[in-house]
């Protein structure tokens, strides 16, 4: 990503509003905050965004108006919507009116991100390298194998699966439920501790023998894989 | 005071006849009815006693007018022929008769109506009989006649028509008085019927409203209260024994309800009580950014607890509320299984505790999402209660109704009073337990509210060797 991303956050709540746009910014993206859905609606429609993040639950104009509006006028920027309803209905009408994601209220902020990168993701370079390289940690993704300063590593497709998702998404934060749902097709919350001890058996066999660690455990948010800057490769 | 459903009013559609209504008109149509039908059968025969009364006599005075007309010469003098035959009727009262000849000429006739009509008429006897009158009415007065022909032999009456007519206006009045009588008497009898019938099913009613009085004094405080059967008449029975069930059922919900209420303020009690003191004490003096930083970690982790668990009682909330929200889908059961066996491999190795799988069955349709959840809350359980180096076995199976899905782990025997209520939201066999490990304890809770949503439902069975919970689900259409 060469330049900032430029997003605009819909949402009529102050204390969510203002979270959400200072998380946003300290992640690294420029962010416009409409606090009503007249505000939004005209920004969404007025200026270019990368992606809007869209509460549809708006005292004045709802995010459905908002999200068809931008359909009707041929803008294809990503929609990420906020529900407060759990409900089937709501995701299937935000998804049905050319949303590309939602999220149910009250969600995590890690959650948040990793989904709005996801989507950026998504609308710029859809090329898949067939080899992801981090400091000395280098996965083969056409044959499925991994090497570590140049010893192969032994893994199964599940850890597999889970190594390349963390490198894909090198230095973002992935929490627990967002790994469960893209490496096993969880979509739920489970009380067990099986991505914890998923990521363990996972570190023992890249991180243990190797220096620098790869695998960070982010306290209470979630894993991530990244390469230190200040500590190079002996 | 508690909000009160509104009555759900059809359109158009008015409220039944009230019972009282219905039961009083039966008994006055049936009343007027049998009245009606033992009047008619009064009167006829009435009637048709009078009619044979009159028969009776008329047949006397054709018969003695009979006698001297066969007796006597044909040349006798018509003036002689008059007064024999004058003279032939005696002791009868209100009499009227005449002899005709062959051809309807008079040859005699008393005072009275004109019989000369009657003579001519093709309905001629020679047996009298209470059919055979004929009745007519002339100047405002009422007769019943008959028509006699001699038979034809040498005699001078050979061939002659005696007619006799007889005064009825007697009997008829008779008659009509008599009828207005009963029509007074079944007027009185319906009223006095329909009075009794009403006050009957008023009385009848008694219970009902004795009933309804009971019923009404029940509160939410005292959902305990029963009515007895015993207290009401045999046909009420079975309504208040229906109504006790209704009561038991609601009691049984309300309990439940404010004890999950109760159970969610102190699960949050707890977290939320923590959090705040741990604040306060943090808030108590300065420190190093690291210490800040290590108590927004552990406020995180608490947060994220309870966030799981609103998300779990949100989850339960809707199930139950609208449990037939289900998205079926054709489910292949053992590679869901499988699935689930790749997503916890990690957990259970780490654990010392092999999966395996057995029986195979056809596909079934089910809510992918909601069964993967049940499934993997049962295979969760499981694992935390299995020792190391023992193995879970889940077991697949299908008859014509329904498929069951039993998740079997070796461990510790479960007391059997437990049981049942493993199921119950924030149970915990050990309340010692440590929220930690056992998650929130709404995971069975979960499951079970899955399998009712799916119209199937969980049982759980221990022995001292395995503990198994079945999840049965009944065959879907989608």
């Amino acid at each position: 990503m060469g330049h900032a991303m430029k997003l605009l956050v819909v949402e009529d709540e102050n204390k969510t509003a203002d979270y959400v746009r200072q998380g946003l910014m300290e992640a690294g993206f420029v962010v416009d905050l409409a606090r009503n859905g007249l505000d939004g609606h005209h920004l969404a429609m007025g200026e270019t965004y990368d992606l809007v993040v869209l509460d549809v639950m708006l005292p004045d104009v709802d995010g459905w108006r908002i999200v068809r509006a931008l359909r009707d006028a041929g803008k294809q920027v990503p929609v990420l919507f906020l529900t407060a309803r759990g409900g089937v209905d709501d995701r299937v009408k935000g998804l049905e009116l050319g949303a590309d994601d939602y999220l149910v209220k009250p969600f995590a902020f890690s959650e948040l991100l990793a989904r709005v990168r996801t989507l950026l993701r998504r609308g710029s370079a859809p090329s898949q390298p067939d080899r992801i390289q981090v400091a000395d940690l280098v996965l083969d993704l056409a044959r499925r194998r991994a090497t570590r300063a140049g010893q192969r590593i032994n893994l199964t497709s599940k850890e597999f699966a889970l190594l390349e998702l963390l490198a894909r998404r090198q230095g973002e934060v992935l929490p627990r439920s967002l790994i469960a749902s893209q490496v096993w097709d969880m979509n739920f919350d489970s009380d067990s501790n099986v991505i914890d001890v998923a990521i363990r058996r996972l570190r023992a066999k890249i991180d243990d023998a190797f220096n620098p660690k790869l695998i960070h455990t982010v306290r209470g948010m979630g894993y991530t894989l990244d390469a230190p800057d200040d500590a190079p490769s002996p | 005071m508690r909000p009160m459903m509104p009555l759900r009013h059809k359109p158009r559609q008015s409220r039944p006849a009230s019972l009282a209504l219905r039961v009083t008109a039966l008994v006055g149509i049936a009343t007027t009815l049998v009245f009606l039908v033992f009047n008619w059968v009064i009167l006829r025969s009435l009637e048709h006693h009078f009619a044979q009364q009159d028969a009776h006599e008329l047949e006397a005075v054709t018969t003695a007018l009979a006698q001297p007309l066969h007796q006597l010469a044909s040349d006798i003098a018509s003036d002689e022929l008059k007064q024999h035959l004058a003279n032939a009727v005696a002791g009868h009262h209100g009499m009227t008769y005449g002899v005709y000849d062959g051809s309807g000429n008079s040859i005699y006739a008393t005072p009275g109506p004109d019989l000369s009509k009657l003579a001519s008429s093709k309905k001629l006897v020679n047996r009298i009989t209470a059919d055979d009158l004929i009745v007519w009415q002339e100047d405002q007065r009422s007769y019943r006649g008959v028509v006699v022909q001699l038979p034809a032999d040498d005699s001078a009456a050979s061939g002659y028509r005696i007619v006799a007519a007889m005064d009825i206006g007697f009997h008829l009045d008779f008659l009509a008085e008599f009828k207005r009588m009963l029509w007074w008497a079944t007027g009185l009898v319906m009223c006095l019927a329909l009075g009794v019938a009403w006050l009957a099913v008023q009385w009848g009613h008694l219970p009902i409203r004795k009933v309804n009085e009971e019923i009404r004094a029940i509160r939410s405080s005292k959902l305990d209260v029963r009515l007895d059967p015993r207290d009401v008449p045999i046909e009420l029975a079975e309504l208040v024994f229906a109504f006790n069930d209704m009561l038991a059922r609601i009691e049984e919900g309300f309990t439940r309800l404010s004890h999950f209420s109760a159970d969610i303020a102190h699960e949050l009690r707890t977290p939320v009580t923590n959090l705040v003191t741990q604040t306060h004490v943090a808030l108590g003096q300065p420190r190093s950014n690291e210490e800040y930083r290590e108590i927004l970690y552990s406020n995180l982790e608490e947060f994220d607890r309870m966030g799981r668990m609103i998300g779990d009682m949100l989850f339960l909330a809707q199930t139950e509320n609208d449990p037939r929200n289900l998205r079926l889908s054709t489910i292949d059961l053992s590679e869901l299984v499988r699935s689930l066996f790749d997503y916890f491999e990690a957990l259970a190795e780490d654990s010392g505790i092999t999966l395996g799988v057995k029986g195979a069955i056809g596909s079934i349709a089910a809510d992918r999402e909601m069964l993967t959840r049940a499934l993997n809350n049962l295979l969760s359980n499981a694992i935390r209660h299995t020792p190391r180096g023992k193995s879970i076995t889940v077991l697949l199976s299908q008859d014509e109704q329904w498929t069951t899905i039993s998740v079997v782990n070796p461990g510790e025997r479960i007391p059997e009073p437990d049981l049942p209520k493993l199921f119950n939201r924030f149970y915990r066999v050990d309340p010692a337990r440590q929220r930690n490990t056992a998650g929130a304890g709404l995971g069975l809770a979960i499951v079970k509210s899955i399998a009712e949503a799916h119209g199937g439902s969980v049982a759980v069975t221990s022995s001292e060797l395995v503990t198994r919970f079945d999840l049965v689900l009944p065959h879907l259409r989608q």
